[in-house]
């Protein structure tokens, strides 16, 4: 069984977020080096697994951190196992951007570039603790596109502290008029260990988090987007092959700290922390991995867990019975769920309520 | 063991409030008599029971034989008799104080009397006991043991002198409280040679031993192995064994008249020699037995259904070992429309209830609904017949109801001067008829009579409350009186929910509806459907709210890197629901069905403009 899918993390950040709650290292780029030695080795080791490569995920962190030359080394180690189309993705910050860095990712075979915008307003901005300003935000969009990527992607978030409906309807406006070709647009998780979290700082009042997600929703689709998956907007053809990898409850592989892979049955998280990462890999070793095996039931919850998130229906036959076959009904009934020929899909008000759904549905133990 | 005279035996207990020291000073008296060495000491030795220790209260009492050299060079046997330190409780502490010749009453030097002393203290001197008052915890900076020695010397008639000052956390003091309980303290003065009577002050249940009885010894001696009885259950057995507490279980060959210890009876069931009994000799038998106490009747009742109704067996034998060592504990079967089969159980207060709760989750590790907790009425069919009510769901049609009564009780509070507007407003919020306001120390003793339902709610919370935690509360069962009083239903989505009923003074239906649907709103999430939550009499809607459908519920993300930690979450997200009772359609948390309790005092109130 040969992997088609890939994933590359790069855990440097100059600062971390407000709301951030992922394996990255700050105030480290002097590991930069022995981190990309160590990934070059640990992609030797796995490469048996890979197949063609559809698709190349360079996530963080703060990939663009790595710089042009280190970030062209990797691009060359992975080029000639891509097939042809394949889409390589890179998220970048924009203040860690130039006309440079862009050019020199296009040329090595990036595709697709994701911005982490965030927010256009400022006191948003300063609020999760993000180094870019708006104009860089959008001076980054515009380069990108002139460079010549396929698909230029831009990150937002809704229900952050202090961000109102009037906010957001800005940050709306502000982003259709950078016409991306790709929207993530999230609502702010208060995870345990941020500092957002810890500073106390308001979870959004539920109806307001609600308001914010079906305008966004509205106004997207008004534009022409298509809402592929719960919380991302794609014009036609643009939608991220990766991501819609995951949701398929494809194998990936993922390397780097903190990275995981799932192929068939199995699943491992490399240990976060770059020195033990490092050190591992440069003794000729398996970084320290968390493995974790998937028995045909938990697989099956998964699909439909990640499936419900997609706009297209869930085909029984590949996602396996519900666990509740009773609720069909009872959510057919209540406008929540359509079903036909085996395919059962969630209506648009259903996918609001994809979670109730699914726990309808599903039993999670 | 030799015969001890009567006059070198002092039987006491220890009269205080919840913590003002009572534990730590028993505590001390062991530690000083050498009963218990500094190497077994452990934090207040006398309070046994886990929870109790938890809660810093004694919930059964107890009693501790020490031997104490006095000053005049002789050997005094004193037996410590515990007594438990809250309302609830207070029939345990009538059993105690009929055991005893005396009482140290122990008092907070920075805090004075409180309600329930002052209440156990009147008992104390209805029952002839020696009083030895103790200020306790004079090394704390805002003591002032003056001005409570003034003011207790005053309330039980003695000199200011005679008020002991101890700090049992030190130990400063407490050799003068061993010294006074000998000389102040009169010795038993039972017959010991003639026929046996042995009041029972409380007894256990031993899995291996059968009923253990706690007995104090008036008359007479038990000998081990001689053939007894219980002269009012007429229950017939054995001493397997005689014996007092050190405070371990020491076997002797008998009790005599005025000691305090246990007898081992091997009686299968409690009920077979209840507490309050008088134990004698069957072979030369007592003609008449010592007072006993009156029947300890529970108050309060509530419904306890298991999460899992697969627990319903569990939760019987649960409920029939508890009840096998607490005779105020009651439980019959009920069944719920909402909640399915569970037990109608009755309390002697909601510390109790509280207590038993938790004993039922913990130590029999169940998972437990409780619903609003409720007192017993009495219903008067037109047809003549009285029925006593325990639960809403049993009230009658309105048509064949000719009266209801409800229980009141005499209700005792001490307050600070600048409470008093306060208490007093609270207590007429709650039907509360004023009877008498006196000072006590430097505060006021108000006194009201108060429908007991009034109380069972959050009655002593708003109290502590509105007084800044300064006004303490006693209270007595008086009698029952009519009152108009009505059923209170709850309906979610259209269907009433017979757990959530409730009986309610008419006059205040429509606020306790109001709050009670407001309350819901809050504690119900929102479902995929909107949910109408309704107060109603009979087919009379008195209130409305609607808890909303949810719009939005969507994990925000999840990537590659996150599949196994959303599952996860999933998995809590179902645990929690199945915490959830699901009512119809409706997923209802189990707080929900205390919801009464949290009624805010604002809605209730109303009655005042």
């Amino acid at each position: 069984m040969s992997v088609s899918h890939l994933y590359l993390h790069s855990p440097f950040c100059s600062s971390r977020c407000g709301y951030c709650a992922f394996v990255v290292e700050v105030d480290a780029l002097e590991k930069r080096d022995a981190y990309l030695e160590a990934l070059l080795t640990e992609l030797e080791r796995e490469e048996h697994r890979l197949g063609e490569i559809e698709t190349v995920y360079l996530g963080g962190g703060t990939p663009t951190l790595m710089r042009a030359p280190r970030l062209e080394r990797l691009l060359a180690a992975i080029r000639p196992r891509l097939a042809e189309g394949a889409e390589v993705t890179i998220e970048a910050n924009p203040e860690t951007v130039d006309r440079a860095l862009l050019e020199s990712l296009r040329a090595s075979g990036v595709t697709r570039v994701s911005f982490g915008i965030q927010s256009f307003r400022p006191h948003l901005l300063a609020a999760l603790d993000r180094g870019a300003t708006p104009e860089q935000g959008r001076a980054a969009v515009e380069c990108a596109r002139s460079v010549g990527f396929d698909s230029v992607s831009v990150d937002l978030l809704m229900a952050a502290p202090g961000q109102t409906l009037d906010d957001l309807e800005a940050d709306l406006q502000d982003t259709l008029a950078l016409a991306p070709d790709h929207v993530s647009w999230y609502e702010l998780e208060m995870k345990p260990g941020t500092s957002l979290e810890r500073m106390g700082a308001p979870t959004a009042d539920e109806d307001v988090a609600a308001d914010m997600y079906r305008r966004t929703v509205s106004a997207l689709e008004a534009a022409g987007y298509r809402w592929y998956e719960t919380a991302n907007f794609a014009m036609p053809g643009h939608e991220c092959r990766h991501s819609v990898a995951y949701w398929s409850a494809a194998d990936y592989l993922g390397l780097g700290v903190g990275a995981v892979s799932t192929v068939g049955s199995e699943r491992w998280r490399n240990a976060s922390g770059v020195d033990r990462y490092v050190a591992a890999l440069g003794r000729g070793d398996d970084p320290l991995r968390h493995r974790e095996t998937l028995d045909d039931d938990t697989r099956r919850r998964e699909r439909w867990m990640l499936g419900l998130r997609l706009d297209g229906p869930i085909a029984l036959s590949w996602a396996g019975p519900p666990d509740h076959p009773d609720a069909v009904d009872r959510l057919v009934g209540a406008g929540l769920l359509e079903a036909s020929n085996g395919r059962l899909a969630l209506t648009r008000e259903g996918r609001f309520l994809q979670n109730s759904v699914l726990h309808e549905l599903m039993e999670y133990a | 063991m030799s015969r001890v005279e009567q006059d070198r035996i002092r039987n006491f207990c220890i009269i205080a409030h919840i913590d003002h020291g009572k534990s730590t000073l028993a505590d001390r008296i062991l530690q000083l008599t050498g009963a218990v060495s500094e190497r077994e000491m452990r934090e207040q030795l006398l309070d046994s029971m886990e929870l109790e220790r938890e809660r810093g209260i004694t919930i059964k009492a107890q009693a501790v034989r020490v031997g104490y050299t006095a000053a005049d060079g002789n050997e005094y046997q004193l037996n410590l008799i515990d007594t438990p330190g809250h309302v609830d409780f207070s029939y345990e502490v009538s059993r105690s104080l009929a055991a005893c010749e005396g009482a140290l009453l122990v008092i907070d030097a920075s805090q004075g009397i409180e309600a329930q002393t002052l209440a156990n203290t009147y008992l104390a001197i209805e029952s002839d006991l020696e009083l030895v008052p103790v200020l306790n915890k004079i090394d704390l900076p805002a003591a002032e043991p003056d001005v409570h020695a003034a003011a207790i010397a005053e309330l039980i008639g003695v000199a200011p002198d005679d008020v002991l000052r101890v700090s049992a956390k030190t130990g400063d003091g407490v050799e003068d409280v061993l010294a006074a309980i000998v000389e102040r303290i009169p010795p038993p003065s039972g017959d010991p040679d003639g026929p046996a009577r042995a009041l029972v002050f409380d007894s256990v249940y031993d899995q291996y031993r059968g009923v253990v009885a706690f007995t104090r010894v008036v008359d007479g001696e038990l000998l081990t192995r001689a053939p007894l009885s219980g002269m009012l259950s007429g229950a017939r057995f054995e001493a397997e064994e005689t014996g007092v507490m050190t405070p371990w279980s020491t076997p002797t060959e008998r009790l005599g008249a005025g000691e305090s210890g246990y007898v081992v009876t091997g009686l299968k069931q409690i009920g077979d020699l209840r507490v309050g009994d008088t134990i004698t000799t069957t072979a030369r038998p007592a003609t008449e037995p010592l007072p006993g106490y009156r029947d300890v009747k529970p108050m309060v009742f509530c419904g306890l259904f298991p999460v899992e109704g697969d627990d319903y067996p569990a939760l019987r034998d649960a409920l029939e070992r508890l009840a096998l060592n607490d005779a105020s504990l009651t439980y019959e079967p009920e069944t719920s429309q909402a909640l399915g089969f569970g037990f109608r159980c009755g309390f002697l207060g909601l510390l109790h209830m509280d207590i038993v709760r938790a004993r039922l989750e913990r130590e029999h590790d169940l998972d437990l609904l409780a619903t609003t907790p409720n007192v017993e009425y009495q219903v008067t069919a037109t047809d003549g017949s009285v029925t006593e009510v325990r639960a809403p769901a049993d009230l009658p049609e309105p048509s064949r109801i000719e009266k209801i009564e409800e229980p009141f009780v005499r209700c005792s509070i001490l307050v600070p001067a600048d409470g008093v507007g306060a208490v007093m407003g609270l207590c007429q919020d709650r039907r509360g008829v004023f009877a008498t306001m006196e000072p006590i120390e430097q505060r006021q003793q108000l006194v009201y009579d108060m429908p007991l339902s009034e109380i069972v709610l959050d009655f002593y919370d708003q109290l502590k409350s509105r007084t800044r935690g300064y006004a303490s509360l006693d209270y007595e069962l008086l009698d029952h009186r009519e009152s108009p009083l009505v059923k209170l239903d709850i309906l979610l989505a259209g269907d009433p929910v017979d757990a959530l009923s409730l009986i309610v003074h008419r006059d205040f239906a429509e606020q306790r509806g109001r709050a009670l649907v407001e309350a819901l709103r809050e504690t119900i999430p929102r479902q995929m459907f909107e949910v109408p939550i309704q107060a109603a009499i009979g087919s009379k809607i008195l209130a409305r709210e609607t808890v909303k459908a949810k719009r939005k519920d969507v994990l925000a993300k999840c990537y590659g890197g996150d599949i196994s930690r959303k599952r996860k979450l999933l998995e809590r997200q179902k645990e929690g629901k199945k915490r959830m009772k699901h009512l119809g359609s409706v997923e209802v948390p189990q707080e929900a069905f205390l919801s009464v309790l949290s009624i805010g005092e604002g809605a209730k109130s109303g009655a005042k403009q």
